[in-house]
């Protein structure tokens, strides 16, 4: 690139040189050229000079071509003086010529070049405001990561808070009691419902704690899934016993697939999955009304599971987020009628359980319309995994004993 | 059976409403519970308690809508059950018109006195109409027209503003009263946030309060809410 600055002395000297070797070159070809060739050339060498060295060392030059096209090719030769009025008329039209060409194309040439430094001071600034974007939306997301945390803690503080104010609120009023002052008489029944309340509110707090650490450890991809074989069947009547209590005022109906092949999953987790499932459907639909479980042959090597109920439904929109860990459809979400509600980990956990065993789990709307269906999948595993952890080495043994047992 | 004082409580925990009713019943409270907002205000307008106390997050109309419309309705002193966190929300509630509140987790004695002493004050209000030209209580005698104030029986001399601020704080005693309520009644609604209006006026009324009686508290601050107006000579602030 030529330096678009003030000229350097060695661009006159160029300049100078340019025009005296082209002179010696024409004068050289002689008779060959005449006039009107040796001021096009000169001219073609100005506008050379013009554009590559701007317009100071142009008009030296201009100068410097007007005087050698005089000495050496108008005639007398050899002198500065001329003998044709034409040729007077000639070389000041040369000069006017060349100095205008000159000083035009070098001021194209610098427009040229100011336009192409300014378009780069564009591209420079652009980059830069990217760059100053990218790092404002790096800070929102910060930010946004730093809003969710804080929303997490208090949707667990909140959950931590709430059964301890009423085991704190039971506990005074006994402690009231025992100081007796100002005297207080707490009936029987009042003592065993204030124990009451703090015996389950404990539980409930255990529950809480417990399900926090299986997020955390499902979040940190340290869910310990102890695969063997086992029976779908075996894993829903788990579960069934263990939501014994809270179906009994509900109709449970059992449809698993004849025939179904054995599932190597961690029984006791999927089991887990399952017993949500069914708690959920016992909180969200009335009594009496129908939960219905099955399992059946999904297409590939898949078992596909499902619980459903006759409840409410959850909105197509709240769908996906139930999954969320804390997200509660009857607490965050659109409630119009006021229902139990839970910790907001249940699925959360069982969303960790299924996919860290490969497969997935979804809610759709109830066959009969109405109600919720909670789906998940499994793979059958007759291959092994090796990227999961295997908690015992005996697994493989353990594979060809349950194969062998279930010919 | 009919003079028990009646308290209504509207939380959507109902380990804690069992409690609570049970607690309170043995205190000799006839009480009643709602699970919501909603359910609490048509509970209120059948059966009319003395007291409501109300959680603030809650299912359909939270307690903050609730002290609301209750306000419109009614002057039932409200206490308001709040969690670390909530505190926007709490004094937001107080500014629509709580009177007090509890932060969970509590033990039943502070939820007790509390409700011990709205109940208190509800009742000397409804007792003190018409407007009275005197103020009379604890440590403190308001002359109100001679605009004369005495503590333990000695004058003090205090600005018109200071003495507004006073009076105020008299009409409302043991009750929350946040700095927007504050601001609002002694220097009009334009000035509810400028906060440090306040704490001078505050600062220079506690001097010349406390000056008689040192190391009384009569205006106890409650961190990021308001202050609270206790009258009478109790023991020592620590």
């Amino acid at each position: 690139m030529p330096a678009s600055s003030e000229p350097k002395w060695t661009d006159y000297l160029v300049a100078v040189l340019s025009v005296g070797a082209l002179t010696l070159l024409l004068k050289l070809l002689g008779g060959h050229v005449n006039a009107t060739t040796v001021s096009l050339a000169l001219l073609l060498n100005v506008l050379f000079i013009a554009t590559r060295w701007g317009s100071v060392p142009a008009l030296l030059a201009s100068v410097i071509a007007m005087l050698c096209f005089n000495f050496f090719f108008l005639p007398p030769f050899g002198t500065f003086t001329i003998a044709a009025t034409d040729n007077w008329i000639a070389l000041f039209a040369f000069l006017i010529t060349a100095v205008t060409a000159g000083q035009l194309s070098a001021r194209a040439k610098k427009r040229a070049e100011e336009a192409e430094s300014g378009k780069r001071e564009i591209g420079r600034l652009y980059a830069e405001l990217r760059e100053a974007f990218q790092r404002a939306s790096h800070a929102e997301a910060l930010r946004q990561s730093e809003k969710l945390k804080s929303a997490l803690l208090d949707a667990v503080t909140h959950d931590l808070r709430t059964p301890l104010t009423s085991i704190k609120a039971s506990i005074t009023t006994l402690l009231d009691e025992q100081r007796d002052d100002p005297p207080l008489a707490l009936d029987r029944e009042s003592r065993i419902e204030m124990m009451e309340v703090i015996d389950e509110e404990s539980d409930r707090l255990n529950r809480f704690i417990n399900g926090l650490i299986e997020l955390a450890r499902i979040e940190a991809g340290e869910l310990q899934l102890r695969r063997r074989w086992g029976a779908v069947d075996e894993i829903i009547s788990a579960a069934l016993t263990r939501a014994g209590s809270i179906t009994r005022e509900h109709r449970i109906e059992v449809d698993v697939e004849q025939e179904l092949p054995g599932v190597r999953v961690d029984e006791s987790a999927v089991s887990e999955v399952v017993y949500t499932l069914i708690d959920n459907a016992a909180k969200y639909s009335t009594p009496g009304s129908r939960i219905r479980i099955s399992a059946q042959r999904a297409g590939g090597e898949m078992i596909r599971m499902a619980v459903e109920d006759e409840g409410r439904g959850i909105a197509p929109d709240l769908r996906e987020r139930v999954f969320d860990k804390f997200f509660r459809a009857t607490r965050d979400g659109d409630v119009s009628t006021r229902e139990p509600s839970g910790t907001g980990m249940g699925l959360a956990i069982a969303k960790g359980i299924v996919e860290a065993h490969g497969g997935k789990i979804w809610i759709e709307s109830a066959a009969a319309g109405k109600g919720t269906r909670v789906d998940f999948t499994l793979p059958i595993g007759d291959e092994e995994t090796p990227d999961e952890p295997q908690p015992q080495k005996s697994t493989s043994e353990e594979f060809s004993l349950s194969a062998s047992e279930k010919v | 059976m009919t003079d028990r004082p009646r308290i209504l409580v509207v939380d959507d925990e109902p380990q804690l409403t069992r409690v609570l009713r049970t607690g309170l019943k043995s205190r000799g409270y006839d009480v009643r519970a709602a699970a919501d907002g909603l359910a609490g205000f048509e509970t209120f307008s059948d059966w009319h308690p003395d007291l409501v106390i109300t959680d603030l997050a809650m299912p359909n109309v939270d307690g903050l809508e609730l002290c609301r419309r209750l306000r419109a309705i009614s002057q039932v002193p409200i206490i308001v059950l709040s969690a670390k966190g909530e505190e926007k929300t709490k004094v937001e509630a107080l500014d629509v018109g709580a009177d007090d509140y509890v932060t969970k987790p509590f033990g039943i004695d502070e939820l007790l006195a509390r409700v011990r002493a709205s109940l208190r004050r509800s009742v000397t209000q409804s007792k003190s109409e018409p407007e009275p030209t005197v103020l009379d209580s604890g440590d403190f005698h308001i002359d109100l027209e001679s605009r004369r104030v005495t503590v333990r029986g000695s004058e003090v001399h205090l600005t018109p503003k200071e003495f507004d601020l006073l009076v105020y704080f008299m009409k409302h005693a043991g009750k929350v009263l946040t700095h927007r309520t504050l601001l609002a009644a002694i220097w009009g609604g334009d000035y509810v946030e400028q906060d440090q209006y306040l704490r001078v006026f505050v600062g220079n009324l506690r001097k010349k309060l406390e000056k008689e009686v040192s190391g009384q508290n009569y205006i106890v601050t409650e961190p990021w809410v308001g202050y609270r107006f206790m009258p009478e000579s109790g023991p020592p602030a620590s």
